[in-house]
């Protein structure tokens, strides 16, 4: 895929899904309240593209981590809701551990060396 | 089902996911414009932040679609409609790869028929005949009675059962008042049962309880005999036929596709063994005396179950001396050596397989480079096409085509072309071989070949195909999606990138080689059959009629058969026309080769050699000037050799040479290794001639022995006519004069002598050998001389403006004709260098196969290389003529 305009830091593969789950956790949401979210929650640290956010929904979709429904939003809006699967909450707990598991070890090798 | 589910609901969910972008961008549009921004401006900022609509649109599809399949049907359906937009291109490039599967297809249903096919029968890769390795190193597979016993009783730690087997006796067979030859096998009474072949009707031949297997007066009828001779009438179960005279009852019809133990040969019936000594000239005591064998029996074997052939030669090896030693000195065996059933079963000399092997390689290899040339043709074209359809590439990778999915698409059109090669290929080869197995095959044998195309014919076309696909697509493939969009567009398609022609030009390069190579080769067959038909025989074929007459046919006992005989040779010699007539058992190039093994006083063969032998014929008085074979010393038969008078044989030089080296062998004495009593005495010396066309051989002892002193009651006899009179009129007199003697009586295989040289024992197999090789030669020669002046008028079309510019600053069109030809000649040259190079290879490889002609054998380098450059210069000349006539202020204009 041609890149279309410099990052600051991609997000390593799977990140923005595991996102996506922890947030549908709290709460089901729909797209756009979902970028929303990520944006605020990180402070603008990470800025996710709007438009990869769907692919990745999509994914869970069809891993049968989250369902979706056409819904109303707070805002009277029609928009389909996200709503997290007992899968998908399992999912999560894993690939959080899991990550970390790899931050703690990228955290030892990058900290200074004691004696 | 979820997946179904997933591909049925899939128009819903891609529906549900454009409705739910197109909400997400409302809803961040109002956003924004609630924080005071110009609706427009919020619409663009808005797909701005969002980013590609359409590519997250289509990522997003993407995980619900198995990829890569929908991608290859989308390449597909793309790939038809571009091959439909180009017919013309397409049915070239189908035609030209249909030819070169067509060949190899055809050519490899031969090499599947001589290398692979197998008998319909149970596990045949664990069935194997036996051949005996003498000490001095020759093979032979003719075994003694006792010895199969021997071997029987022996082996059961690794055979699960041994079986015996005559291969091809001729027999008459009488039934229904007609009586005609029937090729039989005798067979031992477990036969059917170790080869695991089932009956198509009826019952086989079974082993009688006790060790004594049974001798019974019956028949077992081969599928294909049953069905031409019988019409397959099931009927003919219990009947009773005449077996040479002796009634037998038929019992059953073999398997269908099972024809006997010999490759390509057709067994019609099978009896029991121990009827050979009735109908046949077994002798009575064969069960006891090695020597009373009449003919080798033909051991099969079946390995048990948890041995490979590798795994029981130990045994074989061992089994091999213990009899050995109950061998006379001068047969020693060395080792039993155990081959699988094959095409070429039974293999008593490996040799043969080696050969075998070598000549399918080397064919398959000459069609394998016409296929190269094929592809090499298809590839040039899609060079070209390439080159129309950079900007169409460019522009595809530049709205976000990967360049992966380029050449995939590109490798799929060429895929789809060769696979509609491919089934054109088939048709073709399917006629082909067809037309091959229509070729009459001059042989009195009934020859089964089956050119039926099985898996594994198609397996090599599939094969084939996609092999050629890759070939032809990849680099034409790898260099369309290589151009950048902002040359090419700039470019305008003017320029030619030189490295592009280079590629195009190496191409063409390969294929005069190829070209050159398949000529050469060629060339290198004929002038071997050409040299083979030259080549001295040792008697004149020229003015010689054939005719074969078995009087058994018409009733006659021995007694009977000799008198007619005789009143016959009588009737003929007093034809006006004729100048000598004589009769003999066998024929040169005939289908019989006989053999007898010598017992010469005062000479021993060396220790732990095979027995002296010798080929021989029986023939009667006049033979040697009918023949036109020259007595070189004594005399040759008369009248007067009759039955009871002394035995008495003519030999030739090379047996004189043999076994009387430096003596004069008339008068001397020798005797059969199974009659020892009874002295021949050596009367004359005749010039060497040859029996079989094997020129790459010296010509070996023979011996020829008077047919009334050795005349087998069983055997038919040819009459052999020297006569000045034209073939067709002589038959006529002859065939007369046999009737007027026996008015019912066939004639059978009336033919010239010269026609009998071109049987399949002699020049047809070289016939064939050299046709399939012309023709595999010109089809690669046409294949290049489209290749070179595709390239060449391709070269020069492309440089019409550059020539429009040369031809106005005052360049002659002489100057533009030689720039244009110097390109082809380079190609040429070049390839015609390669080609003598790769022919030079292969010839060498297959030298064996040539007779008088080397294998650099420079006539027919020189032809080929001349021919070729010529017609290729021709090819070239016509575009650089045209180039030369081009007009500058149209080529000019034209931009």
């Amino acid at each position: 895929m041609p890149k279309r305009k410099e990052e600051p830091r991609d997000l390593f593969p799977g990140a923005l899904e595991m996102m996506v789950l922890e947030i549908l956790r709290r709460r089901p949401l729909h797209g756009y309240a979902l970028v929303q979210h990520i944006r605020e929650r990180s402070d603008e640290l990470l800025r996710v593209e709007e438009g990869s956010l769907y692919p990745a929904l999509q994914r869970l979709l069809k891993e049968g981590l989250v369902t979706a429904e056409w819904g109303v939003s707070a805002s009277g809006r029609r928009v389909r809701i996200y709503r997290l699967t007992a899968k998908g909450a399992k999912h999560l707990e894993r690939e959080v551990s899991k990550f970390e598991q790899m931050l703690e070890g990228i955290t030892r090798v990058l900290a200074p060396a004691k004696s | 089902m979820n997946w179904l589910r997933r591909i049925f609901g899939r128009k819903r969910t891609y529906g549900d996911l454009s409705e739910e972008i197109r909400a997400h961008l409302d809803e961040k549009v109002e956003a924004l414009v609630a924080n005071g921004m110009e609706r427009k401006e919020a619409e663009h900022a808005a797909r701005r932040e969002f980013g590609n609509v359409m590519l997250t649109e289509e990522n997003a599809r993407e995980v619900w679609r198995w990829a890569w399949l929908e991608n290859f049907l989308i390449d597909v359906r793309y790939a038809l409609r571009v091959l439909r937009k180009s017919p013309g291109f397409t049915v070239v490039a189908i035609l030209t790869l249909a030819l070169g599967i067509g060949a190899n297809t055809a050519i490899f249903s031969v090499v599947d028929l001589l290398a692979f096919r197998q008998p319909p029968i149970e596990k045949p890769e664990r069935v194997a005949t036996l051949a005996k390795q003498y000490a001095r190193g020759d093979y032979g597979n003719g075994f003694s009675y006792p010895d199969y016993v021997e071997i029987r009783n022996q082996s059961t730690a690794v055979f699960s059962a041994v079986a015996g087997t005559t291969s091809f006796e001729r027999d008459g067979l009488s039934a229904g008042g007609s009586n005609e030859p029937i090729w039989t096998d005798y067979v031992t009474g477990n036969f059917f049962k170790t080869m695991g072949v089932k009956p198509a009707l009826g019952t086989l031949i079974k082993p009688a309880a006790g060790s004594r297997f049974d001798d019974e007066p019956v028949i077992v009828l081969g599928y294909s005999y049953w069905k031409a001779h019988f019409g397959g009438d099931p009927g003919e179960i219990g009947k009773q036929v005449l077996i040479n005279g002796h009634p037998v009852t038929v019992i059953g019809v073999a398997q269908k596709g099972f024809h006997g133990i010999t490759a390509l040969i057709d067994a019609q019936g099978y009896l029991p063994l121990g009827m050979a000594a009735v109908t046949g000239d077994l002798k009575k005591d064969f069960r006891t005396n090695p020597e009373s064998t009449g003919f080798g029996l033909i051991v099969v074997t079946r390995l048990k179950p948890g041995f490979t052939f590798a795994s029981a030669q130990p045994a074989l090896t061992v089994l091999a001396r213990r009899i050995a030693k109950k061998h006379p000195a001068d047969r020693k065996w060395r080792n039993l050596v155990a081959y699988a059933l094959g095409p070429l079963s039974p293999v008593s000399d490996p040799s043969l397989m080696n050969a075998i092997a070598l000549l399918s390689a080397l064919f398959l290899t000459l069609a394998g480079s016409v296929l190269i040339l094929a592809c090499l043709n298809i590839a040039n074209l899609l060079l070209v096409r390439g080159t129309a359809r950079q900007r169409e590439m460019a522009l595809r990778s530049a709205v976000g085509g990967g360049r992966e999915r380029l050449v995939c698409q590109l490798l799929t059109e060429s895929f789809l072309l060769a696979l509609l090669g491919c089934a054109g290929g088939i048709a073709l080869g399917l006629l082909a071989s067809r037309w091959l197995g229509s070729i009459r095959l001059m042989a009195s044998v009934p020859f089964a070949l089956d050119f039926r195309f099985d898996w594994r014919v198609f397996a090599y076309a599939f094969g084939t195909a996609l092999v050629t696909a890759l070939i032809v697509g990849i680099a034409p493939a790898l260099r369309a999606t290589r151009g950048n969009l902002n040359d090419l567009l700039h470019e305008g398609g003017r320029t030619v990138a030189a490295g592009h022609q280079r590629t195009r030009s190496i191409l063409v390069v390969a294929q005069v080689g190829g070209s050159l190579m398949l000529l050469i080769v060629a060339g290198l067959f004929v002038r071997s059959l050409e040299s083979a038909e030259h080549a001295p025989l040792g008697f004149e074929p020229r003015h010689v009629l054939n005719f074969t007459i078995d009087p058994r046919q018409a009733g006659y006992d021995k007694a009977q058969a000799s008198s007619f005989l005789s009143g016959l040779l009588a009737r003929v010699r007093a034809l006006p026309a004729v100048g000598s007539a004589s009769l003999a058992e066998t024929v040169p190039m005939g289908p019989v080769d006989l053999e007898m093994d010598l017992k010469i006083q005062g000479r021993q063969p060396p220790a732990g050699r095979s027995p002296l032998s010798a080929g021989y014929n029986a023939v009667s008085s006049q033979y040697f000037k009918t023949m036109g074979i020259p007595l070189l010393t004594g005399r040759g038969f008369l009248d007067s050799d009759a039955r009871t008078s002394p035995s008495v044989a003519v030999i030739n030089q090379a047996m004189a040479k043999e076994y009387w080296p430096g003596e004069n062998p008339i008068g001397r004495h020798f005797s059969r290794t199974d009659d020892p009593k009874h002295p021949i005495e050596v009367v004359g010396v005749a010039g060497n001639s040859r029996g079989r066309v094997d020129f790459w051989r010296r010509v070996g002892p023979f011996l020829f022995v008077p047919l009334s002193q050795n005349y087998d009651y069983r055997m038919p006899v040819t009459l052999q006519v020297r006569a000045s009179l034209p073939a067709a009129a002589m038959e006529r007199e002859v065939v007369d004069a046999v009737h007027s003697l026996a008015p019912t009586i066939p004639v059978m295989d009336i033919q010239t002598m010269t026609a009998e040289l071109y049987n399949i024992n002699s020049f047809q197999l070289f016939q064939i050998g050299a046709g399939l090789a012309s023709l595999l030669g010109i089809l690669g020669f046409a294949l290049a001389l489209v290749g070179i002046y595709g390239v060449v008028s391709y070269g020069a079309s492309q440089r019409t403006h550059e020539i429009g510019i040369r031809l106005a600053l005052g360049a002659q069109q002489a100057d533009v004709l030689r720039m244009v030809l110097r390109q082809g000649v380079f190609i040429v040259g070049a390839g015609l260098v390669a080609g003598i190079l790769a022919a030079a290879a292969i010839a060498r490889l297959v030298g064996d196969f040539l007779y008088g002609v080397s294998p650099l054998d420079p006539i027919t380098y020189l032809g080929a290389s001349v021919l070729l450059a010529g017609v290729a210069l021709l090819a070239c000349y016509v575009p650089a003529r045209r180039a030369m006539k081009v007009d500058s202020v149209t080529a000019l204009r034209n931009e």
